[in-house]
């Protein structure tokens, strides 16, 4: 395009006629140029999957409706809830759910073959048990420099090769795909956050205490970051689509760590 | 026999200056790469500058580093080749601009992080990538930033120029290509220059 401001400078007094000429021919000399670049930066999109996506028009309806219960309950609630929780407390609040999510991380990295992953979460669970407060600090982090190692179910599954499949997005809980939702249930099974009597003990045995403890936990996280889903938005032509690559490459990018 | 071993120590010879020239091209951007942080750094932290001038003074800064005409262009794929010259443009000026917006609102989430190069790859002679930590007082965010080299240099930008950049492993590029090409299976070139002007 630089081609075509440094014509219009230079053939100011030329025929109207002949310096429409001009912009095609060099327009066209510009688009053989493209035609390499597009060769050049060819391999940079070899990988670029075209993700599977079955239900589009389903998804495309529930995207709708989760940006909606966004905009209109869970975007004022959580600026509310912005507002009367201080920041401190907030991360507290996160720093507490991490942490008691910590036999999905610990069972996942071991099954993953990641052993010191394994060994630096359990660092990290009994460090921020105790001298944490219940979790409600992250001195593993802070103090002792240990960082956390996030797996779930579905990494574990992309990581032994296991394909996402195709696309979904869940009521509230947004982008998803076939591996990653059926992987909700293993996950499910290793949270302390449960809706039944389990034989093992669990922090919530209803489905009143389930629900209450896991909207706590989800406008505490929406509070915290507010800012970058809408930032995202604000990129989005067209925001289905947006967000189901985004996740794709995100997830992606998990499981290749 | 002695022509063979002058052939090997060539090659020899060769490999090496070529791996001494590219770990020299890496050491260089890296250090321009980093200037350019410090000196983006230093007009954020600027408090006497309104947030319009810092903006605008961060954009002109970083704008020889960006390839966004490339991005643009990569950004549309094969709907490119259908452009007639005058849409061409103004797509590019659109693209450029949502960009350029873009990164502005990103800037003014800053809070102190600090950027570390902790990974360069060169995957070919003319594509640098630097694997950076952005961290902050809670988190990290990887960020990949895309080099490359045009074969000719284009005035008023850098040699080397970002034509992509992945956060926690999501490139803009793709991201935009995805959501461009499916825009495009149903509506106009016309539509997408629309809704790229709403976002400005």
């Amino acid at each position: 395009m630089l081609f075509i401001f440094v014509a219009g400078f230079t053939q100011c007094g030329a025929n109207p006629i002949d310096r429409q000429n001009e912009d095609r021919i060099v327009f066209e000399k510009e688009n053989d140029n493209i035609e390499n670049e597009f060769e050049e930066f060819a391999d940079e999109f070899e990988s670029e999957e075209k993700t599977s996506d079955p239900f589009a028009s389903y998804n495309r309806v529930m995207t709708r409706f989760n940006d909606g219960m966004y905009e209109c309950v869970l975007k004022p609630v959580g600026k509310r809830y912005d507002e009367a929780v201080s920041l401190q407390v907030k991360e507290s609040i996160r720093n507490f759910f991490n942490n008691i999510y910590f036999p999905v991380r610990f069972v996942n990295n071991l099954l993953q073959g990641k052993f010191s992953h394994t060994v630096q979460e359990t660092q990290r669970f009994v460090i921020n048990s105790t001298l944490g407060i219940l979790g409600f600090f992250d001195p593993a982090k802070s103090y002792f420099k240990i960082e956390a190692h996030e797996e779930d179910f579905g990494q574990t599954l992309g990581f032994y090769g296991i394909k996402g499949g195709p696309h979904i997005v869940l009521p509230l809980l947004g982008p998803s795909n076939l591996r990653d939702t059926i992987s909700l249930y293993p996950d499910a099974l290793l949270s302390p956050l449960d809706y039944t009597e389990q034989s093992y003990p669990t922090l919530t045995d209803t489905w009143a205490e389930f629900i209450a403890a896991k909207s706590l936990e989800e406008i505490n996280r929406i509070s915290l970051d507010m800012d970058n889903y809408e930032k995202m938005k604000n990129d989005a032509v067209d925001l289905y689509p947006y967000l189901r690559d985004a996740y794709e490459q995100y997830r992606k990018k998990q499981i290749e760590e | 026999m002695r022509g063979l071993y002058k052939k090997i120590l060539l090659s020899f010879l060769v490999a090496f200056m070529a791996q001494n020239a590219a770990a020299n091209e890496q050491v260089q951007l890296q250090n321009r790469f980093l200037k350019k942080i410090d000196e983006v750094v230093l007009i954020v932290e600027d408090k006497k500058l309104s947030k319009d001038a810092r903006n605008r003074k961060i954009v002109k800064a970083l704008t020889p580093m960006f390839d966004f005409e490339l991005m643009a262009k990569l950004s549309l794929d094969g709907a490119w080749r259908g452009l007639s010259a005058e849409n061409a443009k103004k797509f590019i000026d659109l693209y450029v601009e949502r960009m350029k917006n873009s990164y502005s609102a990103k800037i003014d989430a800053y809070e102190g992080e600090k950027v570390k190069i902790k990974k360069i790859q060169q995957p070919k002679s003319d594509r640098i990538a630097f694997v950076t930590d952005l961290t902050g007082k809670e988190n990290k965010l990887e960020i990949v930033y895309k080099f490359y080299k045009p074969k000719t240099k284009i005035p008023n930008k850098d040699e080397w120029l970002i034509y992509d950049v992945e956060i926690l492993g999501v490139s803009i590029l793709k991201t935009d290509r995805a959501q461009f090409r499916e825009f495009l299976q149903t509506k106009s070139i016309y539509e997408l220059m629309d809704a790229l002007s709403k976002q400005l």
